[in-house]
């Protein structure tokens, strides 16, 4: 196990050198001078265009603008943002904690709403709580974020005053975002695990487990559930990704601060190097989680076997 | 198998009427724009001032003010932002040597007067005697001149700032109280510069010592003080006991009325909109039109509008991509657009149909009725003439050559396609035989494109407080530049410009914008389009806003009925 996972740590490392090069080829790859078009809502001189050049380093060679751009990033020195003036660094670890608290809750909504849902459909097949988890997974997959954004708000803020509709901040704030984020995900989930569970439930080692005289619910957690499980996890993994993209629609509806909004108005605002600190971090994220899902199957399963 | 089918149908049907019920109330389809029918004449909106809907009552003071806002601003450092929204914030917080009215008046603000000189090269200001910072620091010559040169220090990237003090020199400390700055040229629109949000004075102690943080909280003289800024979400500001003096603005000497003003930062519309239905914010700027006759007839809501100053939104014509090179076919696109039937089908109450080649806010000269009003049959006229004179196959006019009447616009798309705006635009200049393609793309192609004079034009709106501003629009050595997008080279409009530039006389400043104005219709460099207005909604418990004359709001005043 020791071993697998320093494998995988060490496996990690082309990727996210792979990205760095992207990232950093990124600047270079749109077309046009990229100093021209981040001052292109201003009116400029040739000096002004010069200044921001050498600041940013896009005088140098193309090798030397890269070490520089690893060098800083292994310091966590990311350039400063175009727009705002403020260090990329800081940028982003404000907007971290925000998107984090709401991935994580909505997270948790999808893994109770999807896993509980699956398993009342497995246990009574075609039956109408069956027929009831289908309607809700369809609604689930085809509702766009948006459009249940702005319900939830119509209900639970204008009408019931339950929850504020906007802002960042306390519990308070987070409920309706992470239920508009966990709602639409966990449907995708519910219909996963209803059939994986299905097809557990028919094995035979759960007729065993039954005869030995186990509690039905013993039966289906630990015996049933557990395996089950394998196909959900990979896509938790997948839906991280989701989530962060998801994220972005419902911190707009909300008004919230994170780093999906972040990215879109730095790509709006071309402003590069907020554009590079944020796809180096979400990537070097996306690396980090699926190396968590890996691990996680060894958990679920010893049969898989990281030797 | 039929019988679960059937429990999944009904429960969908189920499921979907719920939905649909509560469907029209949070997303409004808008009505179909019908470009081709006749204006109805319509009561044009007013700029309102706060109806007294309550008997005027002592203003209460207390309390904690939400506004919600559509953007987040990039720094609330009034002299790096590029971007309006940071003014929206600022106007209630900071303070300019001058003050503008909404009816264009220059009033004494931090400086109790002022000279300019016959060169219009060196402005002397004598300022206040009573002013301090937020932080103690005494408000002097000296902290002008700091203000100044930070401003156009190499090592600072000024944002909207730079374009305010184009061609500064250097200040001068006559005295303690007294200041003179000196441009290398005449620059008559300083003065109206100098009484805008952005080159408001902050402290120089503090922001020296706060560094990066001046983004956050500058520290300003005004009634209120940021206390803090979370970008994405909220920026508040407190008010401040120290202040002793009356603002320009103001009925009442001393700082505002509510203790706390909370900015809040809601992109989504719908969402916007919700809050200040339910209360969660008494204020919200940007109302759609979508919304606003909701809005009106909610017996908690006001509506409260400022006429933009700045250009209308309008179209700028490429002079020099066939075929909008003919000036012909230019002027037959200005007789071709119903600007009254825009106004009411498409801004329904936020707009108006412009007068000129700027806003009616900014130069009440109304000029474009009598170049170009609404006739399509003298469109079609002038399109015969350009050789475009007769119907192909699809409809669309050809010339002898057979050649299809093509005109591409360079629509901007913000990821939810063409804007309606430039549909509409489309749309009626079919109805007289112009095939029009949206050329719909992303901001950074679209200014290539604006930059490289590749397109027949984009449709934009450029906001100012003074007509100078023209000059991005309209000089020769903006051209492939920001912003003269007709590409347009015509000394008699440089030779203008730089008149109006040096004027010191207002009547004939003015004069020579009119002579601008119709140089520019006259050769149809531009298409005006609407006067667009800033509509904001308020819930009938808070009283008070107002409008500088950048259009910008100041809330420093606004107090809770009840």
């Amino acid at each position: 196990m020791g071993i697998y996972t320093l494998r995988r740590f060490v496996w990690a490392v082309p990727v996210v050198f792979g990205v760095s090069v992207l990232v950093f080829m990124m600047l270079h790859l749109v077309p046009g001078d990229p100093v021209k078009m981040m001052l292109s809502e201003f009116q400029t001189t040739q000096e002004q265009l010069d200044l921001l050049r050498s600041q940013l380093h896009l005088d140098e060679s193309l090798p030397k603008q890269y070490a520089r751009f690893v060098w800083g990033a292994l310091h966590g020195d990311l350039g400063y943002s175009i727009r705002t003036k403020r260090p990329v660094s800081r940028e982003i670890t404000d907007n971290l904690l925000p998107t984090l608290e709401l991935a994580s809750l909505g997270l948790l909504v999808a893994a109770i709403m999807g896993i509980g849902l699956g398993i009342l459909a497995a246990l009574k097949p075609h039956s109408w709580v069956d027929a009831s988890s289908s309607v809700f997974a369809l609604l689930g997959i085809s509702m766009p974020s948006f459009w249940l954004g702005l319900l939830m708000i119509f209900a639970f803020s204008l009408h019931l005053k339950l929850f504020p509709a906007t802002g960042g901040g306390d519990l308070k704030h987070l409920v309706l975002p992470a239920l508009t984020l966990g709602l639409t995900e966990s449907a995708i989930i519910a219909r996963l695990t209803r059939s994986s569970m299905l097809e557990v439930l028919r094995q035979e080692y759960i007729v065993v487990a039954r005869s030995k005289g186990l509690r039905e619910s013993a039966v289906l957690l630990r015996h049933a559930l557990k395996n089950a499980l394998i196909p959900v996890v990979t896509i938790f993994g997948l839906q991280f990704g989701r989530l962060l993209a998801g994220a972005v629609v419902v911190e707009t509806v909300f008004g919230r601060p994170g780093i999906g909004r972040l990215i879109v108005e730095a790509i709006i605002n071309k402003d590069f190097p907020l554009v590079q600190g944020i796809v180096l971090l979400v990537s070097c994220t996306y690396v980090l989680v699926n190396l968590i899902v890996d691990l996680a199957y060894g958990f679920l399963d010893p049969r898989i076997r990281y030797d | 198998m039929r019988k679960r089918v059937f429990t999944v149908l009904s429960m969908l049907v189920l499921v979907s009427l719920v939905l649909g019920a509560c469907g029209p109330a949070a997303t409004p389809t808008p009505a179909p724009a019908q470009p081709t029918t006749a204006p109805q004449p319509t009561t044009a909106p007013q700029p309102t001032t706060p109806p007294p809907t309550q008997p005027p009552a002592a203003p209460k003071r207390g309390g904690t003010l939400t506004i919600g806002i559509n953007q987040n601003p990039p720094t609330l450092d009034p002299h790096a932002s590029p971007s309006a929204i940071t003014f929206y914030i600022l106007s209630s917080t900071g303070e300019s040597l001058l003050y503008l009215t909404p009816d264009r008046q220059l009033k004494p603000w931090l400086a109790e007067s002022w000279e300019v000189s016959a060169d219009a090269k060196v402005f002397t200001f004598r300022l206040r005697k009573d002013v301090t910072f937020q932080d103690g620091t005494p408000f002097n010559a000296q902290a002008v001149k700091w203000n100044f040169d930070r401003i156009t220090s190499p090592d600072f990237h000024a944002g909207a700032a730079a374009g305010l003090v184009v061609g500064y020199d250097h200040t001068e400390v006559v005295d303690e109280y007294t200041v003179r700055i000196h441009f290398r040229n005449g620059y008559v629109p300083f003065l109206t510069n100098a009484a805008s949000p952005v080159l408001s004075m902050i402290s120089p102690v503090a922001t020296e010592q706060q560094g990066a943080k001046v983004n956050e909280t500058p520290v300003t003289t005004g009634p209120y003080r940021l206390t803090e800024f979370v970008a994405n979400d909220h920026a508040t500001m407190e008010r401040w006991d120290g202040y002793n003096r009356q603002p320009p603005w103001a009925d009442h000497v001393g700082p505002g009325y509510v203790d706390k003003i909370i900015w809040k930062v809601i992109p989504e519309t719908g969402t916007r909109v919700a809050t200040v239905e339910s209360g969660e914010c008494q204020v919200i700027a940007d109302v759609p039109y979508s919304d606003l006759p909701r809005l009106q007839a909610s017996k908690d809501i006001t509506i409260q509008n400022a006429a933009w100053v700045g250009s209308p939104l309008q179209w700028l014509l490429n002079v020099t991509k066939p075929p909008t090179d003919d000036v012909r076919v230019r002027k037959a696109l200005n007789f071709a657009i119903n600007r009254q039937a825009l106004a009411d089908t498409i801004y329904r109450g936020t707009g108006r149909p412009p007068v000129g080649i700027v806003t009616a806010a900014l130069l009440d000269v109304p000029l474009l009725s009598s170049y170009y009003p609404y006739d399509p049959d003298k469109a079609r006229q002038l399109l015969a003439e350009a050789g475009w004179n007769r119907t192909g196959a699809d409809g669309f006019l050809v010339n002898d050559q057979g050649k299809r009447l093509e005109i591409q616009i360079n629509s901007i798309d913000y990821g939810t396609g063409p804007r309606e705006i430039d549909q509409w635009v489309q749309a009626q200049l079919q109805a007289i035989g112009i095939a029009v393609t949206l050329k719909a793309q992303a901001r950074p192609p679209w200014y290539e494109d604006n930059y490289a004079c590749a397109t027949n034009g984009p449709i934009m709106l450029y906001r100012f407080g003074d007509p100078d501003s023209l000059q991005a629009l309209f000089h020769s050595k903006n051209v492939g530049g920001f912003a003269n997008w007709s590409c347009v080279k015509d000394p008699e409009l440089d030779r203008l410009i730089e008149q109006a530039r040096v004027e010191t006389d207002a009547q004939k400043r003015t004069q020579l914008y009119v002579e601008l104005s119709k140089r520019v219709l006259e050769n149809a460099y531009i298409v005006p389009l609407v006067d667009e207005l800033s509509v904001w909604a308020l819930r009938s418990e808070v009283t008070g806003l107002k409008f500088n004359g950048f259009t910008y709001p100041v809330a420093a005043d606004v107090y809770f009925v009840r």
